[in-house]
């Protein structure tokens, strides 16, 4: 495959783009505020002292609204599109997604017992109540990943192939799970259900999303330093462990981090789709199968990827507001035929 | 500088002279909740309504307003954008972290409860008009309304000692494509009771049930609520989609009725009344002539 990009151009791009896509994030939304008032709330946000005079709804809509919402779109794109790369070295196949492993079904499970069963667990203290969703979809989403990832398992070797099917068959039938929540649930909790399926970066707070940016700082970190291992893999992996890569602790690393990101995206943000499939192909396509490029470029395209798809979401319909799901499917589906026809051609 | 500084003073001294009583009520409203901005409505606020959810579709003249999208998926700066000085709702607005925003904000969050019950219509109507300004005619309103339900029932209790209270079956369906059923605990149950019908389903909820087992059950009369026809397309689209109904007692004596869908959320609404009538007139044809 030839490389249409040289990784420095890349990088300084992506960046660029990167650093647009949180300015228009922060600057755009259904309130207009002057631009001159958005550049100075944000300085103080920074901490710049500077008179209040006539900022309080622009530093309230800046730091409580807008600021929170970037940052979650920031966390949620990253490390979706970080899991997507390392499912797909993981399964040596570029039509892997995270939900390959199960996170997302479990995830997903997990939300409609919160959902559906969170009138049985009416007695939890106040406190705990408003995270009971997110912490359900997190553990579910780590649980079957576990399963998954168990199953897999033979004579302490993964094998991937397995993993792959297991994967597969418990999404099924944690599906089926779902779709019994589903019947049971009344038509309130139905809604609820059903837009938490589409993902949104609607509400965010800080007190949600430290959680989430620790984890996906961390999965950020380590990931890429795990490129080569994973460039090694690409040749298959006996070839990989002669070339000296510890292939099993690799394997456990890359699920375990994928678990462990895409749980908390999907625990902060519900289901957002595609992008974890769609942000290492668009990379791979402008910058080659490099892991030392593709790791961190799919980050920043990811990320960047997510604001823009926020962007639309939020002002499309305003005041009203599209989930977030629908708008990456939207996008991301068309581009996916996209590369499948110009395979074929 | 100067400008804006007059221009503050300007405003500042027009609020103070609109006087006391007019500045401390909210003047501009978003309103989540189909029976609510009904009532809001009812009660003379439609000049004040700003923006409305997607189940306020009642007036029509709602309709033209900025739309906030669904009561349980609502996007705080959207709101805010409308720049209102109250958001009501039924409890079912949401999600949370976005109504603690608005709060934040300095928006009035006023929440209602959508149950379907007298007492409670009429907390929300005294709330509602205080907050309107206009008690008095909430008060007249809510007299009205518990008139009329009373007259309702007086009525069902006449004609059901004439004729025993008809097996009725609500589907709520799109296009005729696959009803839900109307079971206990729902909005729909406790209009056809209101009316006189006899619920037939006995689950909780609302849920799909076999085009058979809804045969069996042997309907005398048939309620829909479709979402997306009205009348006769409805009617048709009904039968087309679930032949089977063709063999219910209903359909043979040509006892199909129809209700709006939209009296189904968000709790009693001003519209009420009429339907039970229209309704109960349907369950008891003898004595339809002597209806409410």
């Amino acid at each position: 495959m030839t490389t249409l990009v040289k990784p420095r151009t890349l990088f300084i791009g992506l960046s660029l783009l990167c650093v647009l896509a949180i300015w228009l994030s922060l600057a755009l939304g259904p309130v207009s505020l002057p631009l001159m008032d958005t550049l100075r709330a944000a300085l103080r946000l920074m901490g710049v002292p500077i008179e209040t005079q006539g900022l309080e709804q622009a530093e309230l809509i800046l730091g409580q609204i807008r600021l929170p919402r970037t940052l979650l779109g920031l966390a949620v794109g990253g490390v979706l599109a970080l899991s997507g790369v390392a499912m797909q070295g993981l399964f040596r196949n570029p039509l892997a997604d995270p939900g390959l492993v199960g996170v997302s079904s479990g995830a997903a499970l997990g939300a409609a017992i919160a959902i559906v069963g969170g009138s049985f667990f009416g007695g939890l203290p106040d406190a705990f109540g408003p995270y009971l969703l997110s912490l359900c979809a997190f553990l579910g989403g780590l649980g079957v990943t576990a399963l998954v990832y168990r199953l897999g398992r033979r004579n302490g070797q993964t094998n991937v192939a397995t993993m792959l099917l297991a994967g597969i068959a418990l999404t099924a039938l944690a599906s089926s799970a779902v779709g019994l929540f589903t019947y049971l649930a009344d038509d309130a909790t139905l809604r609820t259900l059903t837009f938490w399926n589409l993902g949104s970066l609607n509400g965010a707070s800080y007190s949600r999303l430290w959680p989430l940016l620790l984890v996906s700082a961390g999965v950020a970190l380590w990931l890429p330093r795990r490129a080569k291992a994973l460039n090694a893999l690409l040749l298959g992996e006996s070839e990989a462990s002669h070339l000296g890569i510890d292939v099993e602790g690799l394997k456990r690393e890359l699920v375990f981090c994928t678990a462990l990101g895409v749980g908390a995206a999907v625990a902060a943000a519900g289901m957002i789709g595609f992008v974890g499939l769609v942000v290492p192909h668009l990379v791979r396509l402008l910058a080659g199968p490099d892991h030392r490029v593709l790791l961190p470029a799919s980050v920043l395209a990811g990320a960047s990827l997510l604001l823009f798809a926020d962007l639309v979401a939020r002002l499309a319909l305003a005041p009203a507001e599209l989930p977030i799901g629908i708008v990456t499917a939207f996008i991301g589906a068309p581009f996916f035929l996209y590369l499948l026809l110009r395979g074929r051609a | 500088m100067r400008l804006s500084a007059s221009a503050i003073a300007l405003v500042v001294g027009l609020l103070v002279n609109a006087g006391a009583q007019a500045s401390e009520l909210p003047q501009r409203w978003v309103s989540a909740g189909g029976a609510l901005s009904e009532w809001v409505t009812a009660l003379g606020g439609e000049s004040k309504l700003v923006g409305v959810d997607t189940t306020s579709q009642h007036p029509e003249s709602l309709k033209a307003l900025p739309s906030i999208g669904y009561q349980r998926q609502l996007s705080a700066e959207g709101i805010l954008s409308l720049s209102p000085q109250i958001l009501v709702g039924t409890e079912e607005m949401g999600p949370p972290p976005v109504l603690a925003q608005i709060r934040n904000a300095g928006v009035k969050v006023e929440l209602f409860s959508a149950e379907p019950d007298l007492p409670v219509l009429q907390g929300n109507l005294q709330h509602l008009g205080k907050l309107l300004g206009s008690e008095a005619k909430a008060a007249e309103l809510f007299s009205d309304y518990q008139q009329q339900l009373d007259q309702q029932k007086n009525w069902v209790t006449k004609a059901q000692s004439a004729q025993k209270a008809p097996g009725v079956l609500l589907l709520l369906g799109h296009a005729g494509g696959k009803p839900l059923i109307a079971g206990k605990d729902t909005a729909a149950d406790w209009m056809l009771q209101q009316a006189g019908g006899h619920n037939l389903a006995t689950h909780k909820g609302y849920k799909p049930f076999s085009v058979e087992s809804l045969a069996g059950l042997n309907p005398e009369v048939l309620v829909f609520a479709d979402r997306a026809l009205t009348g006769d397309a409805a009617r048709a689209a009904l039968f087309k989609e679930n032949p089977i109904l063709a063999s219910t007692p209903a359909a043979k004596n040509g006892r199909v009725y129809e209700l709006d869908p939209t009296l189904l959320v968000g709790g009693l609404g001003p519209r009420l009344p009429q339907s039970l009538v229209k309704l109960s007139a349907g369950f008891y044809p003898s004595q339809a002539k002597t209806a409410p």
